[in-house]
C-alpha cells in the first residue's frame, strides 16, 4: 500500500500543478465573468436587464476545469509513467496510484465546484443574475451537481489516461487506429441506428433518463476506459523517443 | 598509473618502491585500502589485490583493527628482490640499444663510470 | 560469490532489428560492473530489459533470484538512471530529490545535499530550463544517493564537462567503498572509467563479446612493431587483432604473450608498445564485425 501512496505523493509532489492553480485560474475566470456580466448589465438600459439576465446563464467557462484535469492525465501517463518506472515502480502500482490520486482530485474538484454553486445560487447569481456553476446541464440540486461534476471528472480523467497510454504504447500509430476505430464505432452504430429505425427510441432514453441518468451511465464509459486503460499499460515500454 | 598494465601490479609496485626508497619506513602504518583508491582513482578491490600480494609477500602485515603495516626488514628484501630483476630490466635494454648504436661494452663501462662520477 | 543478475540466452528484437542477441551472463554481488559498446550496440536495451522497463522476445532473466518484470519486491532495490531522462514538466531540482526517497529505502538525505553543492545543482530552477549537464547531475545524484543495492548509471554523465564527472567518478569510488553495493556503468568512454572497473562486459550488436575480470583484461594484449619480416615471422598463425603497415613497417596487435614471448620479441628487434582498455575493446568489437575482411 505504501507504494501506492507514493505514487499518489509523486503527482502532488509540484502541489501547484494539480491543485493551487486549478483553483487560481478557475477563480479568476469566475472574476472576468463577474466583470462581464458587471459590465453588461450596466450599459444596459434598466428595462431590458431583466432578458439579459436569462441570457447569462449559460456560461461554459467550467469546461476549463476538465479539459485541465484531461490534460494532467495525459501528461500523467506520458511523461510522469515513463519517469515513474525509473524510479522502479511497477505498472500496476503506477496505474493504481494515478487512478487513486485522480479520483480523489475529482472528488475535491467537485466538491470545491459544488460549493460554488451552492453560493451562486444563494447570491443570486453573484448579485448578478450570473450563472457559472449553476448551468442548466449541471441540475438542479446541489446533490445532483456534486454527482454530475464528479462524473464529468471521472470521464475526462480516464479517457484521456486511457488515449495517453495508447500513445506510450503504440505513439502515433496506435492514436490513429484508436480514433478511426472511434469513428468507425460511432458512425457504424449512427448507421446501424438510421437503418433500424431506432433514433426516436435512442433519443427518448436519454430523454427519460435525463442529465442524471445519462451522466450515470457515463461512468460506464469510465470503466471501460479505465480498464482498457490499464490493459494497455500493463506492457507499455518507455521509449526514448 | 598505466593504461595497460594491471593496476593492482602497479599499486604494489609503486608501494614497494616507496617502502626501498623509506618514505613508508618500517614498522610504520601504510594508508588503508581506500584511502588507496581514492589516492589513485582505481576500484578498491584492485587496491586489495595488490596490497595483499605485499602481504603475501610479508612486505606489509596487518594488525587487526588498527590496519596494514611495514613488515620488519621489508626494505632490505625488496632491494634484494629488485637487485635481482635489475639485470633483466635495465642492463639487458641498454645493451640492445648499445649494440644498435655500435656502442661496445667497453664504451659502455667508460661512460658509466664518466656519467658515476659526475 | 551470490549473483546479483543471471542472464541466459536473452534475446531482443525490435521488428527486424536484433538488439540484444543470444546474451549470456551473471553478474556478481558487490562489484563494479563496466558494460561497454558502442553506441546502438545494445548497452541501453540491456539494461531495460534488466529493470523490467522493456521485456524480453525470448530468454531468462533473474534479478535477486527473480523475474524483475512487474516485480515491485526486486524493483525497490534497484536504480536505472537514463542518460536520457526525463522529467515531469512541472518539476524544479528540488522536487526530485523530494520524491527520490519516497522511492528508495536506502536514500542518504545528507549525502545527496552533499552532492548537490558538489556539482552546484540550482535546486530552484524548474528543470525544461536546466542545461544538458545540470540534468545529468540531478540523475547521476539520484543514482549515487539512491544507496540501491543494485544501481545501473547508463551514460548519465554525458553533458558534465570533465570536471564534474570527475566528480562523479571520486563520489561514486568513494561511496562504493564505504557502502559497498553493485554498479553496473555503461559507457562508451572506455578509458576514463576503466581504473574504476572490476570486470568487464563489452557487447557489440547485441552479442556479448567479452565477460571478464578487468585486470586480466589489462595487459593482455601487446602491440609488436618492427619491420614487416620481422613481425610476420614473430606472430605466425596467433590471433591478430589489428594490423596497421606504414612502408616497410608492420604493427600487429596479439594477444597472451608469456613474459618469455615478450623476452623474445624483444631479442627479435621488435618494439613493444601497450594496449589500453580503450585499444583492446576498439580492436576487438572492430574484429568482430570484420571477421571476413582480409587485413594488410
Amino acid at each position: 500500500m505504501s507504494r501506492i501512496t507514493s505514487v499518489v505523493r509523486l503527482h502532488l509532489t509540484n502541489p501547484w500543478t494539480a491543485i493551487i492553480l486549478p483553483w487560481m485560474i478557475m477563480g479568476f475566470i469566475l472574476l472576468a465573468n463577474i466583470a462581464i456580466w458587471a459590465i453588461i448589465l450596466g450599459a444596459a438600459a434598466p428595462e431590458d436587464r431583466a432578458d439579459i439576465r436569462e441570457g447569462l446563464g449559460y456560461s461554459g467557462s467550467t469546461t476549463y476545469f476538465f479539459v485541465y484535469i484531461m490534460v494532467l492525465a495525459v501528461q500523467a501517463i506520458s511523461v510522469t509513467f515513463p519517469f515513474a518506472l525509473g524510479y522502479g515502480v511497477t505498472r500496476r502500482d503506477y496505474y493504481l496510484g494515478t487512478a487513486l490520486t485522480f479520483v480523489g482530485l475529482s472528488a475535491m474538484f467537485s466538491v470545491g465546484l459544488t460549493i460554488l454553486s451552492v453560493i451562486e445560487e444563494a447570491t443570486g447569481g453573484w448579485g448578478l443574475g450570473g450563472r457559472m456553476f449553476t448551468t442548466f446541464y449541471y441540475g438542479d440540486t446541489w446533490p445532483q451537481r456534486l454527482f454530475i461534476y464528479f462524473a464529468a471528472f471521472l470521464i475526462f480523467f480516464f479517457v484521456g489516461m486511457s488515449a495517453a497510454s495508447i500513445w506510450v504504447r503504440w505513439r502515433a500509430n496506435g492514436l490513429i487506429a484508436y480514433f478511426v476505430g472511434l469513428a468507425v464505432v460511432l458512425v457504424g452504430g449512427a448507421a446501424l441506428l438510421t437503418v433500424t429505425n431506432t433514433w426516436p427510441a435512442f433519443g427518448s432514453f436519454f430523454a427519460t433518463a435525463g442529465f442524471l441518468g445519462s451522466w450515470a451511465w457515463s461512468l460506464v464509459i469510465t470503466a471501460i476506459a479505465a480498464v482498457g486503460g490499464y490493459l494497455v499499460l500493463r506492457r507499455a515500454t518507455p521509449k526514448t523517443s | 598509473m598505466d593504461e595497460s598494465r594491471p593496476i593492482f601490479a602497479q599499486l604494489a609496485e609503486q608501494i614497494e618502491s616507496d617502502i626501498i626508497s623509506g618514505t613508508l619506513a618500517e614498522e610504520t602504518q601504510v594508508p588503508s585500502i581506500n584511502e588507496f583508491a581514492a589516492f589513485y582513482r582505481i576500484n578498491p578491490a584492485t587496491a586489495l589485490k595488490g596490497v595483499t600480494m605485499l602481504v603475501d609477500e610479508g612486505a606489509l602485515y596487518k594488525k587487526r583493527g588498527i590496519g596494514m603495516f611495514v613488515a620488519e626488514g621489508a626494505q632490505g628484501r625488496l632491494k634484494t628482490k629488485r637487485r635481482d630483476k635489475f639485470a633483466a630490466e635495465f642492463v639487458t635494454p641498454l645493451l640492445t640499444e648499445a649494440a644498435k648504436l655500435g656502442i661496445t661494452s667497453e664504451q659502455l663501462a667508460d661512460m658509466i663510470r664518466k656519467e658515476g662520477s659526475k | 560469490m551470490t549473483a546479483v543478475i543471471e542472464v541466459r540466452g536473452l534475446t531482443k528484437r525490435f521488428g527486424s532489428v536484433t538488439a540484444v542477441d543470444d546474451a549470456t551472463f551473471s553478474v556478481a554481488e558487490n562489484k563494479i560492473y563496466g558494460l561497454l559498446g558502442r553506441n546502438g550496440a545494445g548497452k541501453t536495451t540491456l539494461m531495460q530489459l534488466l529493470t523490467g522497463q522493456d521485456f524480453a522476445t525470448s530468454g531468462e532473466i533473474k534479478v535477486f533470484g527473480q523475474s524483475p518484470v512487474e516485480n515491485a519486491g526486486v524493483l525497490q532495490r534497484v536504480s536505472f538512471i537514463k542518460e536520457s531522462q526525463r522529467y515531469p514538466e512541472d518539476f524544479r531540482a528540488k522536487h526530485v530529490f523530494k520524491s527520490a526517497p519516497w522511492f528508495f529505502s536506502n536514500w542518504d538525505q545528507e549525502f545527496a545535499e552533499q552532492l548537490i553543492a558538489d556539482f552546484r545543482l540550482p535546486l530552484d530552477r524548474r528543470i525544461k530550463k536546466m542545461s544538458r549537464g545540470q540534468v545529468s547531475a540531478i540523475g547521476v545524484i539520484v543514482g549515487l544517493a539512491s544507496r540501491a543495492p543494485l544501481t545501473f548509471f547508463d551514460e548519465p554523465y554525458l553533458g558534465l564537462d570533465a570536471v564534474a564527472r570527475q566528480t562523479f567518478y571520486d563520489r561514486l569510488l568513494a561511496d562504493y567503498a564505504e557502502h559497498p553495493r553493485t554498479v553496473v556503468l555503461s559507457t562508451h568512454l572506455i578509458d576514463e572509467v576503466s581504473n574504476l572497473l572490476e570486470h568487464v562486459l563489452v557487447i557489440d550488436e547485441g552479442r556479448i563479446i567479452i565477460d571478464e575480470d578487468a585486470e586480466t583484461l589489462r595487459g593482455s594484449a601487446t602491440t609488436l612493431v618492427g619491420t614487416k619480416t620481422a613481425v610476420d615471422g614473430f606472430v605466425g598463425s596467433r590471433e591478430v587483432l589489428h594490423r596497421d603497415a606504414i612502408g616497410g613497417l608492420a604493427s600487429v596487435t596479439v594477444t597472451g604473450l608469456t613474459a618469455q614471448e615478450r623476452t623474445d620479441a624483444t631479442a627479435a628487434g621488435l618494439e613493444l608498445a601497450p594496449v589500453s582498455l580503450q585499444q583492446l575493446i576498439i580492436r576487438r568489437t572492430n574484429t568482430s564485425e570484420k571477421e571476413f575482411e582480409v587485413s594488410a
